[in-house]
């Protein structure tokens, strides 16, 4: 009866905790198929066992010994060995880590679409035991569906396709190479980066995760993904969390920048009131673009299809509904989805190695350069051009948009009041998102 | 990986190139587009604000008629 009793007790337990009881021998071993094998074996040895030692082997599959005491052999979703500190300190500090997230995600309101599933997912990965980075993992098939083949990012970009206005960049057309001028931000921290780990024994990056990193300079999350999974898929996680957080923080990197590089005079100058746009300029646009990506630049023709398919349908005006979608539903669903399976990659052992910190220096050192270059170009095109151009508005070249061409505005507004920018940064901010679309086909090019 | 540097370089240079390129000729499509609409398609650029006015002119409709039945049951009270 004793027996019947404590046998019922433990299938309950089995049952219920099927993935936490797997024994870390077994977990060790087989790490997928521990959640099926875990059951059988140790209801038939159960039989033998003390309540005390059944306590006790209770007591090693959990979380508490799994994150204090550090086995040998144990293997996470790729089938790699995780070295002890890994699997303990690092378990935790990483659970740090994305509560750090969720703070600013939810209390500071960083990015907090992408920045809390993000978070979340990388919560997830850094639990001892449940393997859901693994292949059959709930994480690991999110990964795979969507990430590994970079189809996620594209529909992110096809959202974002539908929800972008080119009206103000047709209005004032010139205004569209600011946007180009900010991808410097990319290339000069490319450069960068290789001569740091030629020449300094700080990073040891290849060429492949220099561009990789570099292209944070975008400041364009989707292209992010897009192009590390790409060049550097082991440093994905951190390159994406470093883009959303430094997009996120454009209000707080940029003003500095943009006051340093201008004079009181030239962030007061108003610009000219920008004309109507004709509705078929807008409609044409996407067509335009795509047909230009098509004979220069066939690679990045993923990324720009997709966004040039989205503004098209919205531009058109008799498919509504699929543009809706595109903007709300399924930009919503796609962002759960991408945030979760980038966040399966801040698992300690992937995202608490020195390249992370080496990622999150260089992609804010591409942020400023991009920043810069897109002021000073806007300098260049004031003094050149016959119709002033406020030298702030180069700011919004790096892509994020909105939130740049917000930030010029702001900068804009403080010197001198009523000065409304906005309209004319957009030309720029949207400008910047081909433009690093472009950059991103440049260096997909270049590697494959 | 010697040569990292230089071979960095030579993908700033291509790769600022082709942006810049790529934009430009944009620029240029663009306002050449923008000369040919405004030639054979002058009329269209006032429909929106036609059609504005008039959805105006429906919400101003629309209201006198909710005021009408406003004070038409406040009467009949």
């Amino acid at each position: 009866m004793k027996k019947q009793f404590v046998a019922a007790l433990l299938l309950f337990f089995t049952l219920f905790a099927t993935n936490v009881m797997a024994s870390e021998h077994e977990a060790s071993q087989h790490p997928v198929s521990a959640l099926t094998q875990s059951a059988a074996p140790t209801e038939e040895v159960s039989h033998d066992k003390s309540i005390w030692e059944l306590l006790k082997s209770f007591y090693k599959t959990t979380g508490i010994y799994a994150l204090t005491t550090a086995q040998e052999n144990v293997v996470n979703g790729e089938g790699e060995v995780v070295d002890p500190f890994h699997q303990t300190w690092g378990r935790i500090i990483m659970i740090g880590i994305t509560l750090l997230l969720f703070y600013l995600a939810i209390a500071k309101g960083f990015e907090p679409l992408l920045l809390l599933p993000i978070g979340f997912g990388g919560l997830l990965a850094n639990i001892p035991y449940a393997n859901m980075t693994g292949p059959d993992g709930f994480l690991g098939v999110i990964y795979a569906a969507g990430i590994h083949n970079e189809f996620f990012p594209l529909l992110i970009f096809m959202g974002v396709g539908a929800m972008t206005d080119f009206g103000p960049m047709l209005a004032n057309p010139k205004t569209a190479l600011l946007g180009g001028a900010a991808q410097f931000g990319i290339f000069g921290t490319l450069v960068g980066a290789a001569a740091l780990s030629q020449f300094t024994p700080l990073f040891d990056f290849s060429l492949q995760d220099c561009a990789a990193i570099s292209i944070i300079g975008g400041a364009d999350g989707p292209t992010s993904i897009f192009i590390a999974t790409k060049l550097a898929p082991d440093l994905l996680g951190a390159i994406a969390v470093a883009a959303y957080s430094y997009m996120a923080l454009v209000p707080v990197i940029q003003p500095p920048i943009m006051r340093a590089l201008t004079s009181k005079e030239e962030r007061v100058i108003v610009m000219k009131q920008q004309r109507k746009v004709h509705r078929l300029e807008k409609l044409f646009l996407p067509l335009i673009v795509l047909g230009l990506s098509i004979l220069l630049l066939p690679e990045s023709t993923p990324l720009i299809g997709a966004f040039t398919f989205g503004n098209f349908a919205k531009e058109s005006g008799v498919v509504d509904r699929l543009s809706d979608t595109m903007q709300n539903a399924l930009i919503n669903i796609v962002t759960i989805l991408l945030g979760l399976g980038v966040g399966s990659k801040l698992a300690a052992e992937k995202f608490l190695v020195g390249d992370t910190l080496g990622i999150l220096i260089l992609g804010l050192v591409a942020f400023a350069v991009g920043t810069a270059a897109g002021v000073i170009m806007a300098k260049i095109m004031n003094k050149l051009s016959s119709e002033p151009i406020n030298p702030l508005i180069g700011a919004a070249g790096v892509s994020a948009v909105p939130m740049a061409a917000r930030v010029v505005n702001k900068v804009g507004m403080e010197e001198k009041p009523g000065n409304i920018l906005l309209m004319h940064a957009m030309g720029p901010n949207v400008s910047g998102v081909i433009g690093s679309a472009v950059a991103a086909g440049v260096l997909i090019s270049i590697f494959s | 990986m010697e040569n990292m540097v230089a071979e960095s370089v030579k993908y700033m240079i291509l790769g600022m190139g082709i942006v810049f390129v790529f934009l430009y000729i944009m620029v240029l499509v663009l306002q050449f587009q923008a000369k040919l609409i405004a030639k054979y398609f002058p009329e269209t650029p006032s429909q929106p604000s036609g059609g504005g006015t008039k959805t105006g002119i429906q919400k101003a409709k629309v209201a006198a008629v909710i005021g009408a039945i406003v004070h038409h049951k406040k009467c009949g009270k």
